[in-house]
């Protein structure tokens, strides 16, 4: 197996803000005195083979060749997979929508057609071209300008509405800027949010009301920190913490004295059947939180929630390296915006606002719907969930001024508020400590010029929605109509209409600009000498070199002898490629020296020591790939989970709404006879094994003898009964409404008790539709 | 005879003015801080034509980071307080998604509810118009809107109390059902599918859709 060295955008690591932005200048920071003058202009290795189109010359195979296209795997896996579930996402909340005219009886008969076809086709696209060759430039030429030029869609996203947003979002935050791993694409992405919190601010009146709204900026913002980064984020930082404080199941914390009186008065009741007189049944706040029993369950709580919230707040405070480059930048803009906005605004000011984002839009919404966040497994039990809500709370109090008006029993936490004020807004100022990322992103675009193939993996859908949205909003978005983006859809003409999902087809769309040319000549783009060149080529070609020989061969010992590297790979025997870089590298070591930059008499010391360092790099860098490796593959698996349970969603509205058609159905002919369904015979074991029976309390050695029969005697009901081997009669009979099922899964509620044994729901739905499935509907 | 007690729940867009509103009802304090909120919740005891009753108010995020949670209050809210503000439209659009939302998790198109356009005071900055929320309110079977001010304090009591009585009535007619129907009626808010006798079928109404799950030993 033989892989391409990884260009540097996707070399960056999915958190770590340091290695996030030394991407294209991490060689430059180990300069040596004196020579300042030309470092400043000395990139990366990295940098210098990715320009390099000669890919084939530069394959090399190691450890940490390996592990990186192991990596790279998993960041492409999880860039698709997360765009499949925005996809899924966005047609569950649609059919959710329809659900609820379908019970309230709205719904026509065409449209339940429509949401039937919605759900029927195949959810795997297949591949395709344009029409025609001509629409394929043009669209490409718009896709690069759409890409390359943030500005545009970040307009756009100002004018759009927010039925209009999710499929802009689809587009713009899993295709064109699809690649989550890219820097360069993730750059563009957060130019993108710059300039439109840039609006948001300069249009706000109010302070009070900065970053409050729900707005296409803030869905926006949803769907940015739910991308792989955000996700492992919060995986390692909370996951650990949400899960043990929900295994305890029966510790209730609450604190409210009203609820705390309540439910005391309710277990006096339970225990000794009745209330003592001096406890009256209805108290006001006031009169409950002076109860001194109140008092005294109170206190102990108190004190375990503020450990709780701290040990929260410390793994956050701690996580900072963790942090996700791109949300770290967005709160520094959003302190550089509010700086700008109100000159006087003291850091507990901007602090608030910060954490109006992260800790209301990104860190809280975690911890109160962990489950919906991918955290955990199951929806928490009302005590568990109760604290991770009050911790939630303490967390937003830290960040903003709390007023105690609201809930006068929170000021009791104050003490947790008073430790940890100044850490959390120290914290949220390191926040912002990440470095902009104006120089790379330039540089990165000239990398993506010099790419000749530059390529978008697109669905036919996604161009045609876009370009039917900068149509319509074409007024403002190309005033002069001598703009590019005016040109181009001039040229387009008007947009294509959707089409019909089956249709649909994923094309790969070239990419090219009509106005810039592929840069050929790197130096001259970059500005930068040929000396510069030369000096980036031999690096590159001697770290390529030792990579590729066993570390144990004589020439790798340190210091390393160039000249001795150079040799030994142009005499190595059986490998040509070797060979020839052997050769290269003899050639630029003389260049170089004649060029005056180095100097055989010190060994070639200033090349040498930069080699050496970049392999120490690199040797680092593998247990680093390894380590990320390892989070990617936890977050890809829970991104699939999340599309698993997002598929058993759609089969729900399915099955449901195949129900309430082959109702209506039969309503309309009621003269059909129906036709009895089963029964069908499910043994003990079968159902076990199947997940069906998730409890039982039969007792091992009678479990062989019990079976279920199950029969639908009309459309959506069923009838399940239980029986022992031998006996006539069944032993229990259970009447099956379909949509009451599809309501326990809808609730959570997983448990369908049968006195016996315990069913799953999900998996009885399924089993039933499985069996039962009629030809229309069930 | 003892006080009943009512659920009420105040949903819509961050930033409208949901807590104000609460905590003018309740409180009669006009909170003027930077204070999203998560969940927070109140009760209050008020009189409603001659009848006491007790009112438990929650005031939720209007962030929709966190709609994950709305279920869970719309289960167990009796009547809604639906708020936007009159300074932006999208806020008034966005109480469509809440109130479908609504109906189908209380699988009732008739449930308590008001709409209530804040912010009345800054009516230079209004651009949602009186008619145009009127004729939401209307599309939705003649909800009663009001126009607020929680910062003057202006119509807030009227929005809640028109919202009690609503539960009120409610209340009273599904007890009247019940007491008619003795029992045997499955209760809509929680499945009991552990009941032991076969549920006599009565059917709902409202809905087409057929109810039971029963079990029974046999
Ligand atoms: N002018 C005016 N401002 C209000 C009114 N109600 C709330 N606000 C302001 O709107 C902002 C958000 O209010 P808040 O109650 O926190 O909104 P919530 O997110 O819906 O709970 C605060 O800055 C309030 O001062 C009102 O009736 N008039
Ligand atoms: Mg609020």
């Amino acid at each position: 197996m033989s892989v391409v060295v990884m260009p540097p955008m996707t070399r960056t690591s999915t958190s770590s803000s340091s290695s996030y932005v030394a991407v294209s200048r991490q060689n430059t920071i180990s300069s040596h005195d004196g020579r300042s003058a030309r470092q400043s202009k000395r990139y990366s290795t990295a940098l210098y083979l990715s320009m390099s189109a000669k890919e084939k010359d530069l394959e090399i195979e190691d450890d940490l060749a390996r592990a990186q296209k192991i990596q790279r795997d998993y960041k492409a896996k999880i860039s698709s997979q997360s765009k499949k579930n925005f996809v899924l996402e966005k047609d569950v909340r649609y059919l959710d929508s329809r659900i609820a005219l379908l019970i309230q009886n709205r719904m026509a008969l065409e449209e339940q057609n429509e949401v039937a076809s919605h759900l029927e086709e195949a959810s795997d696209l297949q591949e395709g071209f344009f029409p025609n060759d001509e629409k394929t430039q043009k669209y490409g030429n718009l896709l690069f300008m759409l890409q390359s030029e943030p500005r545009h869609i970040a307009h756009l996203c100002r004018l759009v509405t927010m039925a209009e947003i999710d499929s802009l979002l689809q587009t713009v935050m899993f295709t064109i800027y699809g690649n989550q791993y890219e820097s360069r694409e993730e750059h563009l992405l957060l130019t993108m949010f710059q300039s439109v919190l840039t609006y948001q601010f300069d249009h706000t009146q109010e302070y009070s009301s900065l970053l409050r709204a729900n707005t296409p900026v803030s869905r926006m913002m949803t769907t940015y920190t739910r991308r792989g980064p955000g996700q492992s984020y919060l995986k390692v930082v909370l996951q650990e913490k949400i899960n043990s404080l929900i295994e305890l199941k029966d510790v209730d914390l609450e604190i409210n004295p009203l609820k705390v009186y309540t439910s005391m008065i309710a277990k006096i009741e339970e225990d000794t059947g009745s209330v003592p007189e001096y406890l009256p049944k209805a108290v006001t706040a006031e009169q409950a939180a002076e109860n001194e029993q109140v008092q005294a369950i109170i206190a102990p709580r108190l004190k375990m929630l503020m450990d709780i919230a701290t040990s929260f707040l410390e793994t956050i405070i701690e996580g900072l390296d963790e942090t996700p480059y791109g949300i770290r930048w967005i709160c520094k803009q959003i302190r550089s915006l509010s700086k700008r906005k109100y000159p006087d605004a003291g850091d507990q000011t901007i602090c608030t606002l910060i954490g109006g984002f992260f800790f209301l839009r990104f860190i809280n919404p975690a911890i109160v719907t962990p489950r919906s966040y991918m955290l955990i497994d199951d929806t928490p039990s009302e005590h568990p969930r109760r604290t991770l809500t009050l911790v939630a709370k303490m967390l937003q109090n830290l960040a903003n001024k709390p007023s105690y008006a609201k809930e006068p029993y929170m000021a009791k936490l104050q003490p947790f508020i008073q430790q940890n004020k100044e850490r959390v807004n120290r914290f949220m100022l390191d926040l912002c400590e990440v470095q902009d990322f104006y120089e790379s992103l330039e540089m990165d675009n000239y990398v993506a010029l010099s790419k000749k193939d530059l390529g978008l993996s697109i669905t036919l859908n996604e161009v045609y929605a876009t370009h039917a949205l900068l149509e319509k909003h074409s007024a403002a978005l190309a005033r002069d109509d001598n703009s590019h983006l005016g040109v181009i859809l001039q040229d387009l003409g008007p947009a294509p209409a959707q089409l019909p999902r089956k249709e649909n087809r994923a094309i790969n769309l070239p990419l090219f600009s009509k106005w810039e040319t592929a840069i050929d000549d790197m130096t001259a783009a970059l500005d930068i000498t040929q000396e510069e060149v030369f000096f980036m080529e031999a690096k590159a070609t001697f770290v390529q070199i030792l990579r590729s020989l066993p570390t144990s061969s004589s020439v790798a010992r340190r210091p390393l002898r160039l000249d001795r590297v150079a040799e030994a790979a142009a005499t190595l025997k059986n490998d040509a490629v070797m060979v020839r870089k052997g050769i290269r590298s003899m050639e630029l070591l003389s260049q170089l020296q004649d060029l005056g930059v180095i100097d055989r008499s010190d060994g070639f010391a200033l090349l040498r020591d930069e080699v050496e360092q970049e392999l120490v790099h690199l040797g680092s860098l593998k247990e680093k790939v390894l380590e990320e490796t390892k989070k990617l593959e936890e977050v890809f698996r829970t991104i699939r989970d999340h599309n698993t349970y997002l598929h058993g969603q759609l089969e729900t509205y399915k099955s449901y709404l195949h129900n309430v058609r082959s109702q209506s159905e039969g309503k309309s002919r009621k003269q059909q006879k129906q036709q009895v369904l089963g029964p069908y015979k499910f043994t003990h074991q079968q159902l076990e094994k199947e997940g069906v029976i998730q409890k039982s309390n039969v007792p091992d050695n009678r479990r062989a003898n019990i079976f279920f029969n199950f029969t639908s005697p009309l459309p959506g009901t069923f009838v399940i009964s239980l029986h022992y081997k031998g006996r006539n009669r069944g032993l229990l009979e259970l009447d099956l409404k379909l949509d009451d099922l599809l309501e326990m899964q809808k609730d959570n509620q997983e448990a369908l008790d049968l006195e016996y044994v315990q069913f799953n729901v999900p998996k009885v739905l399924a089993l039933l539709n499985k069996r039962f499935a009629r030809k229309k509907g069930w | 005879m003892s006080q009943r007690e009512y659920h009420i729940v105040v949903l819509g867009a961050g930033g409208v003015g949901k807590s104000c509103l609460t905590a003018q009802f309740v409180q009669n304090v006009w909170i003027e801080s930077y204070d999203p909120t998560i969940e927070d919740s109140y009760r209050k005891q008020i009189e409603v034509d001659g009848k006491q009753c007790i009112l438990e108010i929650l005031d939720t995020a209007g962030t929709e980071q966190f709609t994950a949670m709305r279920e869970l209050y719309m289960k167990s809210g009796q009547g809604f307080l639906l708020v936007f503000s009159i300074t932006s439209l999208s806020s008034l659009t966005e109480l469509h998604e809440l109130r479908d939302q609504i109906v189908r998790i209380k699988d009732d198109p008739q449930v308590p509810l008001v709409i209530v356009g804040n912010k009345s005071d800054l009516d230079d900055e209004r651009v949602v118009s009186r008619a145009r929320a009127f004729a939401v309110s209307q599309s939705w079977g003649n909800v009663h809107y009001y126009e607020t001010s929680a910062r003057r304090r202006a119509n807030v009591d009227e929005a809640f109390v028109d919202l009690c009585r609503q539960i009120i009535r409610k209340d009273a007619a599904t007890s009247t059902i019940r007491d008619m129907e003795r029992g045997s009626r499955r209760q809509r808010d929680r499945p009991s599918h552990r009941h032991r006798t076969h549920h006599h079928r009565g059917h709902r109404g409202r809905s087409q859709r057929p109810q039971g799950i029963s079990c029974s030993i046999l």
